[in-house]
């Protein structure tokens, strides 16, 4: 899958005192099986474009091609598809479901597809396996380490078969050691052949090997573009 | 899977409900033969009100009441409650007074 | 279908997962059907026993007006009033009211000719003897061959032999009921010779009733016919439960539940809104997360329907309604115990329904609304 931003920009609360230019004309475009991150200080503007680049928010102006399609002026309902089918999140805070089980939270995004139940618990204890977290299947995930939890939330983003995996500071609560290890399931996951995306500032994660480039940042703009 | 878990305690409650209604429509039978006797006792004692709130005139015997009830039975009588605000006036007194 | 069976399973473990939250709201919200639904229930139960026991009341009752205010009727009037085509009988009532000082109640003294004598197996009832309602029996602590005193205009202590207690079940009719012969009421109460409390007027055509009440107001100007439509019409609005104060009685918890549900059911948890914000960004739909609220409210509130209902019928109709008597019952010393006949009509559970379930869902869907249609980046930021 192909994502190409053309001059997009982002604006928070436009018009008033409050407003913010959070992204600020960025061009950009991400290849199939690619392992992109986008670096740089805190308030730089990479959630805002990561989240433009997953269809999770629209930007205020410019366009966003996936596939050679404008997606910014499309239906909500389209972009949820697009989530649905195309995407996998990994969030900062990992954002799973307390009080409900491991294996209940990876089914999540499986729920809306119109799968049958045989099929998703087929998909899940694949992905499980694949994670080495079978046996937390039952267990809640407030029960769980923090590195199995970051487990259940690659799980969870890679559970749709997404083409586009994207992951907002991924290592930010993991120690060095739980650090590598995302790294090396990232490997794993380009090896598949999807694309990943990686808003981070650790230099564990943008100075990587398995990294194809870095997208510098700051205050909303992109300052320059290396391996 | 919790649905079931869910829609056996509704169906139940449902059921229940149910019974419940159906358990009064046969009592309702039962009791209908009861009031039936207690219609005779209204034609022997020639009674026109039900024995419910027996403070006040008006609320013993709606039916029978004055107009200017609330209070009658001294000035500074206190307006019985609940009663008294359940207790409306009755049709009868509403009625235009014809002049003859 | 399975999407929706899937959401459906979602929002129920939704529910399991803030349990106490949910069993405060359920226990909250079914203790306000039960109320509503007790005070429905018995109001109307009462209004039916009333149609159907006052049915058999007389068709016409005639008071005297005088200087405006209800005095003696003079017996000839029996005369005028037969004379009238379609009158089957007139004849005079002898009854009054009897406050009893030492139990602080009030009995409705009642006189009866031997001749329609109510009590089967008792032909007659001697001069010195009453008949007496459960309620004047339980203060009083009366029972049969005790003596029920009364005190007389002149201020004489009088003794009656209770001959009889009518029994609970006619309690609603009879319950402070102290009936006496006819020769003894006059006597006790010195009403004049030739004169009665009132007429009672029997009818034999039913459809002409108005026309005859319209006749005797025509031929004695001073009498005030009362006929038993307008009996039953009082009785019809006297438990019309939205003039009901009793239902005002319970508006404060009526509030303090809306306080409670709004602030619980309304506003979302920072939590709450993460659990939309995370669902939308894995692919859930708007549709799909108002879905899942909705099959939330909707299990929740019906619970709390059935769970209300049921109970308010048991209390009504099985316990005699125990918690809304001591309510109802007010300054009322005697107040008859409310075994009633169990009647409901659908429509009233659907009302119930329709104020209950209704409002609930809307209240609950509209916020989630808002939330589900924003940006998920933006949910889950905040
Ligand atoms: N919902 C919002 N409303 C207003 N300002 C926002 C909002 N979200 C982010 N911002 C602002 O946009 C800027 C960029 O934020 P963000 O994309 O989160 O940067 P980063 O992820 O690099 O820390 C910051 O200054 C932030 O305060
Ligand atoms: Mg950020």
């Amino acid at each position: 899958m192909a994502i190409v931003l053309e001059d997009v920009t982002k604006i928070y609360n436009p018009g008033q005192p409050n407003e913010v230019h959070a992204v600020k004309g960025v061009s950009l475009r991400i290849g199939k099986n690619e392992v992109v991150i986008l670096k740089g200080p805190s308030g730089s503007g990479k959630t805002s474009l990561l989240s433009i680049i997953g269809c999770m928010s629209r930007p205020t102006s410019g366009r966003v091609l996936v596939n050679g399609r404008d997606v910014a002026k499309l239906p909500e309902r389209f972009l949820t598809e697009i989530r649905r089918q195309r995407c996998g999140f990994i969030f900062q805070q990992f954002n799973l479901l307390r009080g409900i089980t491991v294996k209940e939270n990876i089914m999540l995004p499986l729920y809306p597809a119109g799968v049958s139940l045989g099929e998703i618990k087929r998909r899940t204890e694949e992905v499980m396996d694949l994670l080495q977290i079978s046996h937390r299947a039952n267990f809640r995930v407030e029960q769980l380490s923090g590195g199995e939890q970051q487990r259940v939330a690659i799980a969870r983003a890679l559970v749709n078969d997404p083409e586009i995996v994207l992951a907002d500071e991924p290592t930010a609560h993991l120690d060095t050691h739980l650090s590598e290890e995302f790294l090396r399931m990232i490997s794993e996951i380009k090896g598949a052949g999807k694309t990943v995306v990686i808003a981070t500032h650790d230099p564990l994660v943008y100075e990587s090997s398995l990294v194809d480039r870095v997208i510098h940042m700051r205050d909303g703009i992109i300052l320059e573009e290396g391996q | 899977m919790k649905y079931r878990r869910f829609l056996i305690l509704l169906i139940t409650e449902s059921l229940i409900l149910l019974g419940l209604l159906l358990w009064g429509h046969y009592r309702g039978q039962t009791e209908f033969v009861r009031l039936t006797g207690l219609k005779d006792l209204v034609t022997s004692l020639m009674l026109t009100d039900l024995s419910i709130w027996t403070e006040a005139r008006y609320t013993r015997h709606p039916s029978q009441t004055d107009l200017f009830s609330a209070f009658q039975d001294c000035p500074g009588c206190l307006e019985h409650f609940p009663s008294g605000s359940i207790v409306s006036v009755p049709p009868h007194l509403r009625r235009p007074e014809e002049i003859p | 279908m399975r999407r929706h069976l899937f959401i459906l399973e979602f929002a129920l473990s939704g529910l399991c997962r803030r349990r106490y939250k949910n069993l405060a709201l359920l226990v909250a919200y079914s203790l306000l059907i039960f109320i509503i639904s007790s005070i429905l229930f018995l109001t109307h139960a009462l209004k039916r026993e009333a149609e159907l026991l006052l049915q058999s009341s007389p068709e016409i009752t005639v008071q005297r007006l005088m200087a405006g205010r209800h005095a003696l009727v003079p017996v000839d009037w029996v005369d005028t009033i037969v004379s009238i085509p379609g009158v089957i009988d007139a004849s005079p009532r002898y009854w009054g009211y009897y406050y009893d000082p030492f139990t602080g109640a009030n009995f409705t003294v009642l006189g009866v000719r031997s001749s329609e004598f109510p009590l089967k197996g008792r032909e007659d009832l001697d001069p010195e003897d009453c008949l007496i309602g459960s309620g004047v029996s339980e203060t009083g602590l009366l029972r049969t061959g005790d003596s029920l005193v009364m005190v007389d205009p002149e201020g004489i202590a009088r003794p009656f032999r209770v001959a009889g207690v009518f029994s609970t079940s006619s309690s609603i009719l009879t319950n402070d009921l102290v009936v006496l012969k006819e020769e003894t009421i006059k006597r006790f109460f010195q009403i004049p010779e030739g004169y009665a409390v009132d007429l009672v007027v029997r009818v034999a055509n039913p459809s002409e009733i108005d026309t005859i009440a319209k006749k005797i107001k025509e031929k004695i100007p001073s009498s005030r016919p009362i006929t038993r439509t307008e009996i039953l019409r009082t009785y019809e609005s006297l438990f019309d439960w939205r003039s009901g104060m009793v239902l005002s009685m319970f508006i404060g918890a009526l509030l303090a539940f809306f306080i409670f549900a709004w602030d619980k059911a309304t506003g979302l948890s920072a939590e709450e809104r993460r659990e939309i914000g995370v669902l939308k960004a894995i692919g859930w739909d708007s549709s799909d997360i108002m879905e899942m609220k909705f099959w939330e409210g909707l299990v929740l509130s019906s619970l709390a329907y059935l769970t209300g209902t049921i109970t308010g019928f048991v209390h009504v109709f099985m316990l005699g309604a125990p918690l809304l008597e001591s309510a109802l019952k007010g300054w009322s010393v005697l107040f008859p115990s409310l075994k009633l006949r169990p009647v409901i009509e659908v429509y009233q559970l659907m009302v119930l329904l329709f104020l209950t379930v209704v409002p609930y869902m809307a209240a609950t869907i509209a916020p989630s609304w808002k939330a589900a249609m924003t940006d998920p980046e933006e949910v889950i930021r905040s």
